[in-house]
């Protein structure tokens, strides 16, 4: 039997909820109203009518070249870099999943790129490998090597080697967390049945782990297709548009063309290119779950 | 009675938190009672910190009298004309001075105020006038920026020996088709004399060559390498526009794009150049990687007493057959919806006055009164050059509404062909194009 709360409290539930909802509504569905309302307007900055344009910025982009080659430079280099960092940060973990002499101090060590800031690695970046005063350039020299680690033909892998340097820890970190949770028992059971090694981590390990794995893949496709900083500080997305991804295309829409009813159409349509794929990974994630 | 209590104490604090935060904001005008604040923006680095001192020097004295308080705002710099953009289009009067250029004050001009008895002859004639539109001087020039070919004095010197004659002969033709002689006076140069001496100082063309590329070049996709690339268009008579329509994907045009092109795809420049900007070209010419670039005035002072370049730093024109150089301002201006108008203007007479930017140039900035910076030549000798060459080969286009867009989409387009990733062809008509749409 569920007994009915006083009149009194419902109101206060709602007068104490309410400061929450106001902060809520401003930060999140005020925005996200004005950004759709921008991308059906003619809103330039050095323009002082604003004006409903209908489909007129989405027309624009279905016809704009430059966004389809910014969004699929955007979603190859999220499923590579997702996929090394996977992998690598898998492999780590195993590894960390063991007794190593060491450990807490590699651990550590292992994290520290996760903890500095993109864009400030960007800056170290571009001075470290600067083909002039660059201390790795400077180095390989010594050798006799010489490298140019920004031409055309280097930049994309330096670019996915930048972000899996700096990512590959986070991944590690989620792995290890979820290979803490499978208990030692199971090992040994397999061993004594005799799997090999190799075998106990695809057959048992890697399905007992899938929803972290789906929580890794899906948090790092995000993160990889959200790419600015770096890349908007290493390149600008050149040479051209290159290495231009879709964020630096908005941003670049914006602020450098002054086009706001552009640029909030093309992030109205990242959301309507990605939003179909949202129910799947909820879906794939709780059966997972539900399985595990 | 407990959620009464509950409410009461919400409530309460509530209060509480709104009464102590009007008596935080509430403080300061009490101290400056008379005092009108008005805040202007600016963007950190040399010019930000010269202007303070005008400001400081301005809030002690002239500022009392005015009853007028000046606050600067440095925005960063990367930034500070996006923050910008996103303030002057919600009509904001949060600050009253806004920081603008040359290459934006058309696109600014829809929310600054027209400036009234500026005295246009105290200022070089380039920088002032990039400043106009429609007639009226919507901003007050500060620092103003132009190009210089800086080039290794030592090593163009070099190349009257008699052994090298041959040998740059030798090299042109293969670089270039023809033989060229040397040319030992940068001022006088063309752009094939300028590729041909950077090949010579090419160690894949010449293995002798001290330094590594002949030339540094700044290619990255970046709209102030375009201002660059801008000195070759109309060196070679060309211009963004003619008859009113875009006009780079004509010969000059095309022109202009495989200079930077050759140098590029011959192998004179890194191939790291295509992510190149300022700091990267000055850092190839004093570490001795590199012998020649067209380059920013402000890199002097870093060029001439650092690394390889330290005593051997040459400045000429920028090469090419009119020997043209963009000039732009750095400047500010009064925004429109600013709530101290009256206080503004008093601020910015101060700051039209060579008083206030005698201040400004002891303090490391580069104002834009010729009378000024004559007195600062002992200090930073390419004052005189700036000076002679915003005078006579100085060029500031005439503003256009989206002229910033129209540098990031030029930037776009051509550095591609810059870097030989795309045809000439291609890039002029793609150009092109992208005007049509920015100029309509």
């Amino acid at each position: 039997m569920q007994i009915a709360a006083p009149q009194g409290a419902k109101v206060a539930r709602w007068v104490l909820v309410l400061p929450l909802l106001i902060f809520l509504s401003s930060l999140l569905l005020v925005p996200i109203y004005l950004g759709v309302k921008t991308a059906f307007s003619y809103d330039l900055l050095s323009d002082f009518d604003v004006y409903f344009n209908g489909f007129d910025n989405f027309y624009f982009l279905l016809t704009d070249p430059d966004f389809w080659i910014s969004l699929r430079f955007t979603i190859v280099f999220a499923v590579v870099a997702t996929t090394l960092e996977a992998i690598a940060g898998f492999g780590l973990a195993l590894v960390f999943d063991r007794k190593i002499p060491g450990k807490k101090i590699l651990f550590s060590i292992i994290l520290i790129p996760i903890m500095i800031a993109p864009s400030l690695l960007a800056v170290m970046f571009r001075l470290i490998l600067n083909e002039n005063i660059g201390i790795i350039p400077g180095i390989l020299n010594v050798f006799g090597l010489s490298v140019s680690l920004f031409s055309q033909s280097s930049i994309i892998p330096l670019l996915i080697v930048l972000d899996f340097l700096q990512f590959t820890p986070f991944a590690f970190l989620l792995f290890y967390a979820a290979l803490q949770n499978v208990p030692d028992e199971l090992y040994e059971s397999a061993e004594l049945d005799g799997a090999s090694y190799a075998k106990t981590i695809r057959k048992i390990i890697l399905p007992m782990i899938t929803p972290a794995i789906v929580v890794i893949l899906l948090l790092r496709f995000l993160e990889s297709i959200r790419n600015f900083d770096v890349i908007y500080i290493l390149t600008g997305g050149g040479p051209g548009i290159s290495t231009q991804t879709i964020g630096i295309y908005i941003y670049k829409t914006a602020f450098l063309e002054g086009d706001f009813g552009l640029a909030s159409a093309a992030a109205v349509m990242l959301v309507l290119l990605l939003a179909p794929f949202t129910p799947w990974v909820i879906r794939k994630l709780t059966s997972s779950q539900v399985n595990s | 009675m407990k959620t009464l209590k509950a409410l009461w104490i919400a409530a309460l604090s509530g209060a509480l938190i709104f009464t102590g935060a009007t008596s935080i904001t509430a403080a300061p005008t009490t101290k400056h009672q008379k005092a009108v604040e008005v805040k202007m923006v600016l963007w950190p680095g040399p010019e930000g910190d010269a202007m303070q001192k005008v400001v400081d020097t301005y809030n002690a004295g002239q500022g009392k009298r005015d009853g007028v308080r000046v606050k600067q705002i440095l925005l960063s710099r990367s930034d500070t004309f996006s923050k910008e953009a996103a303030l002057m289009k919600s009509r904001s009067s949060e600050y009253d001075v806004y920081f603008t250029a040359s290459y934006l004050v058309a696109q600014h001009a829809p929310y600054l105020a027209p400036l009234q008895g500026v005295d246009r002859s105290k200022y070089l004639t380039s920088a002032v006038n990039g400043l106009r539109v429609n007639n009226q001087q919507l901003a007050l020039p500060l620092d103003t920026s132009l190009h210089f070919m800086y080039y290794r004095t030592d090593l163009v010197a070099a190349l009257s020996q008699p052994a090298n004659r041959a040998k740059y002969r030798t090299i042109s033709r293969q670089v270039l088709g023809k033989s060229l002689n040397p040319n030992t006076n940068p001022n006088t140069w063309t752009w094939d004399d300028a590729i041909a001496t950077a090949a010579f100082y090419t160690q894949s063309y010449n293995p002798q060559s001290p330094t590594k590329y002949g030339y540094a070049l700044p290619a990255k996709n970046l709209l102030f390498n375009t201002m660059i690339w801008n000195d070759i268009l109309w060196g070679e008579g060309g211009n963004w526009i003619k008859n009113g329509k875009p006009a780079i994907n004509t010969p000059q045009g095309r022109k202009a794009i495989n200079t930077y092109r050759t140098i590029y795809t011959k192998g004179l420049t890194s191939p790291d150049s295509s992510q190149w900007e300022y700091a990267e070209t000055n850092s190839a010419m004093t570490s001795g990687n590199a012998m020649m670039a067209l380059q920013w005035n402000a890199a002097y002072p870093e060029l001439s007493s650092t690394g390889f370049t330290a005593g051997n730093l040459g400045i000429a024109r920028p090469p090419g057959k009119g020997q043209r150089t963009h000039v732009h301002a750095l400047a500010v201006g009064v925004n429109k919806y600013g709530k101290n108008q009256a206080a503004t203007q008093k601020w910015m007479t101060y700051l039209g006055t060579e008083r206030a930017m005698r201040i400004y140039a002891k303090n490391g900035g580069t104002p834009s009164m010729p009378k000024i910076l004559n007195t600062m030549v002992k200090d930073n000798a390419s004052y005189a050059n700036l000076i002679r060459y915003a005078n006579t080969v100085g060029y500031s286009r005439p503003p256009l509404k989206r002229e910033f867009d129209i540098y990031a989409a030029l930037a776009k387009e051509l550095s591609p062909a810059w870097v030989g990733q795309r045809s000439t062809a291609d890039a002029a008509k793609r150009a092109d194009r992208a005007m049509a749409r920015l100029i309509r």
